[in-house]
């Protein structure tokens, strides 16, 4: 759109009373795509999605969105996975998350391809595939950016593929060898996964270190840690830990800390969770530079699209990896979810993540459930 | 259910709607009427085609009397209801229940003795937007209340002080002795206790600044209110009988996940929730409400209270705890320090 074009819409727009205009904008949203179908010859398709609509309120709403173009498939939900850090920093607000509402969330979704595009290959109608898609019933998403799920690994479990890449590849940078001792920082989703896919590492020891005991249950069923250690219980017992690796799976400035705490001298330090929040006083001298510590950044946003790396895998090649881990029943995630919710219920889940989460870790909707 | 048979004590304005309401609820039978002006009590028990009774006394011995409604000024409320209750009436009393505490503490042990059934006007609580207040804090709309807002201002002329619109002129109202105090106890009464009703909450404790600065009269005419809620909440009333020409009537209700605004016309709702279907996020209006009657239905639910031997709705408990709020309302400003509000005693009245 030409710039005084848009000029004059802004001149109009700011006219209009407050009041009236989002329902202007909803027309004028749904005449535009109108147009746009007519122009790209692509059909309209009615969904549901999760909308966070201001501050802590998520709601279900219905919305339309284009059938997919020429490299596009169609996915109709079947469940998603809520990840729990970034979207409760976009719902709350918090900082190095600010975003405008109402804002859509989701990325770690699996489904089924309903249409597809001419020029797709390698994906055909009735495919159940995997990928960065948001929380919505349907969505249209790049074909060779989705995963194929394999037939033994079922929706749920193939939701978790975001989460998974993530993981896997600060896992790898990790560089974990037999016999080390690893602690992990954290117990939410990241942390649980991070304990289960260190575990294959076979490490000699994997300790837990949580807030509270709350998630303990769960850090200790088979494939996860060998001991849990609760910072409400005795905050010093990070001092003790002496952890060849450790991975941090917080994302607070004073997890951070925490996790070079953990670390024994010379040790490698992961930071795995996306870092919000600004604080002051760090001791950097006694937690690392002392410890002569190798502090490694972590985040999937740094993850290179070709030329892998043993450190540095592409998102596809993580991607694979982390079906194949679980088609051959190497890893486990299904015990980890702890709330398998209707899309309707979004608000009071969202409700609860916005307070912390009380206790749960993974917490799914199920798109598949017809109200 | 068999009508309750009630004497009408008292014909002024409030009385003579009182009645009017009661005998058209269906659940009573206005069985006599009294005031000290007789004509204007004659008048009322023509219309009402009931009875006229020229004393409280022999109101009272009429076998046909089963409770008594009492719209009388404040300071008669103690004896009145003592000398209906020691004859075995019912009592439905105007609000406030009394002018002190002491006065209350009285009334409930002679009715408890004499085993009569007691209640007090505050039958704003059936108003259908106050239902539909209490329902929709029930069902989470604002989740956990933080803070309770009242802002109640009108203008009260000169000829209020003096009864200049009433059937028998008295300036009562006006007498710290005889009302109880100003427009809190007189008028503010009221969306205390619905507010009570709507939250569940009560005042913990108050602090108040009160003062008479534009009326002929030694009761308060403009009063604020700092409250600490039972919960922990905060609350506060601004309050006045001088503000001219912009009259303001709003209860705010807020919690964790919403906002309650009560007016005139109606509520408005704003949740975190979605609530009744709406969409979460947004500011709605309920505004359309069926007419309902609300003395007829403090009638209605006292005489089934009555027949069926259980405590009223608002019972003795209800207007305990509203006078309460009050009491402890005025004494703070008097001794210039915050006060607790004095709970019900739950150990019955005479061992109090």
């Amino acid at each position: 759109m030409p710039d005084w074009l848009i000029k004059i819409l802004l001149t109009v727009y700011t006219k209009i009373p407050p009041a009236l205009r989002p329902t202007l904008k909803e027309l004028f949203a749904k005449s535009t795509l109108r147009v746009e179908s007519m122009a790209k010859r692509r059909q309209i398709v009615q969904g549901r999605r999760v909308e966070f609509l201001d501050f802590e309120i998520a709601h279900l709403l219905p919305y339309e969105l284009l059938g997919p173009g020429p490299d596009e498939v169609l996915v109709e939900a079947e469940c998603s996975l809520i990840s729990p850090g970034t979207e409760r920093a976009v719902l709350c607000g918090l900082p190095g998350a600010r975003r405008s509402f109402p804002y859509v969330p989701g990325y770690s979704t699996a489904g089924k391809v309903v249409k597809k595009g001419g020029a797709v290959k390698g994906i055909e109608i009735g495919d159940r595939v995997t990928g960065r898609i948001k929380h919505a019933s349907h969505e249209t998403a790049v074909a060779n950016k989705l995963f194929k799920v394999p037939s033994s690994v079922t929706a749920e479990e193939a939701s978790f593929i975001e989460l998974g890449i993530i993981v896997l590849q600060g896992i790898r940078k990790a560089a974990i060898r037999p016999g080390e001792r690893v602690a992990i920082v954290g117990q939410g989703l990241i942390g649980q996964l991070s304990n289960r896919l260190a575990r294959l590492l076979t490490p000699a020891l994997i300790v837990a270190v949580a807030p509270s005991r709350n998630r303990e249950r769960l850090a200790m069923l088979p494939g996860g840690v060998d001991r849990y250690l609760s910072l409400q219980e005795d905050p010093s017992c990070v001092y003790d830990i002496g952890a060849d690796v450790v991975i941090e799976a917080v994302g607070t400035p004073q997890a951070n800390i925490t996790a070079m705490h953990c670390a024994r001298e010379g040790g490698r330090v992961v930071l795995l969770g996306s870092s919000r929040g600004l604080t002051r006083d760090l001791d950097m001298w006694s937690a690392a530079q002392k410890k002569n510590l190798t502090v490694i950044g972590a985040h999937i946003s740094d993850m290179p699209e070709k030329d892998a790396s043993p450190q540095r895998w592409t998102y596809e090649q993580e991607g694979k990896l982390f079906l194949e881990l679980l088609q051959t029943g190497r890893l486990k995630v299904a015990d980890l979810i702890t709330w398998r919710a209707k899309p309707e219920e979004c608000n009071a889940v969202y409700e609860v993540l916005a307070e912390g989460g009380r206790d749960h870790v993974g917490v799914t909707f199920n798109w598949t459930i017809k109200e | 259910m068999e009508s309750l048979r009630i004497g009408i004590v008292g014909a002024g304005a409030i009385a003579q709607r009182n009645a009017k309401e009661a005998a058209a609820s269906g659940a009573a039978k206005i069985a006599g009427v009294f005031d000290l002006n007789h004509k204007v009590a004659r008048d009322m028990a023509k219309a009402l085609s009931a009875p006229f009774f020229p004393s409280y006394e022999s109101l009272l011995a009429s076998s046909d009397v089963e409770a008594v409604l009492l719209s009388v000024p404040h300071y008669l409320h103690k004896s009145m209801t003592i000398e209906a209750a020691s004859r075995g009436k019912h009592v439905l009393v105007e609000k406030p229940m009394a002018n002190t505490l002491d006065e209350a503490r009285e009334m409930i042990a002679c009715c408890e003795k004499n085993g009569v059934q007691l209640t007090v006007n505050y039958s704003f609580r059936y108003l259908p937007k106050i239902q539909k207040a209490r329902q929709l804090i029930q069902e989470g709309a604002v989740g956990d209340i933080t803070g309770i807002q009242i802002i109640a201002h009108q203008f009260k002329d000169r000829g209020y002080w003096s009864g200049a619109r009433s059937n028998s002129p008295d300036d009562w109202r006006a007498s710290k002795e005889k009302c109880g105090g100003g427009f809190l106890i007189m008028n503010v009464c009221h969306v205390i206790d619905y507010l009570y009703f709507v939250t569940g909450l009560k005042g913990a404790r108050v602090y108040s600044e009160y003062a008479t600065l534009g009326s002929p009269a030694d009761v308060e005419d403009i009063i604020s209110v700092s409250v600490r809620l039972s919960n922990g909440g905060i609350g506060s009333i601004s309050a006045s009988s001088i503000m001219r020409g912009a009259d303001q009537a709003e209860e705010r209700i807020w919690g964790t996940k919403g906002t309650i605004i009560l007016d005139g016309e109606g509520l408005s709702l704003y949740s975190t929730r979605p609530i009744d279907g709406k969409r979460p996020g947004k500011m709605f209006r309920y505004a359309k409400f069926p007419n309902v009657s609300w003395t007829a239905e403090w009638v209605k639910g006292f005489t089934a209270s009555v027949r069926q031997g259980t405590k009223p709705d608002i019972s003795d408990r209800e207007g305990w705890d509203n006078l309460a709020f009050i009491s402890a309302a005025y004494q703070s400003m008097e001794k210039g320090r915050p006060m607790e509000v004095i709970p019900f005693p739950e150990h019955g009245m005479s061992r109090a």
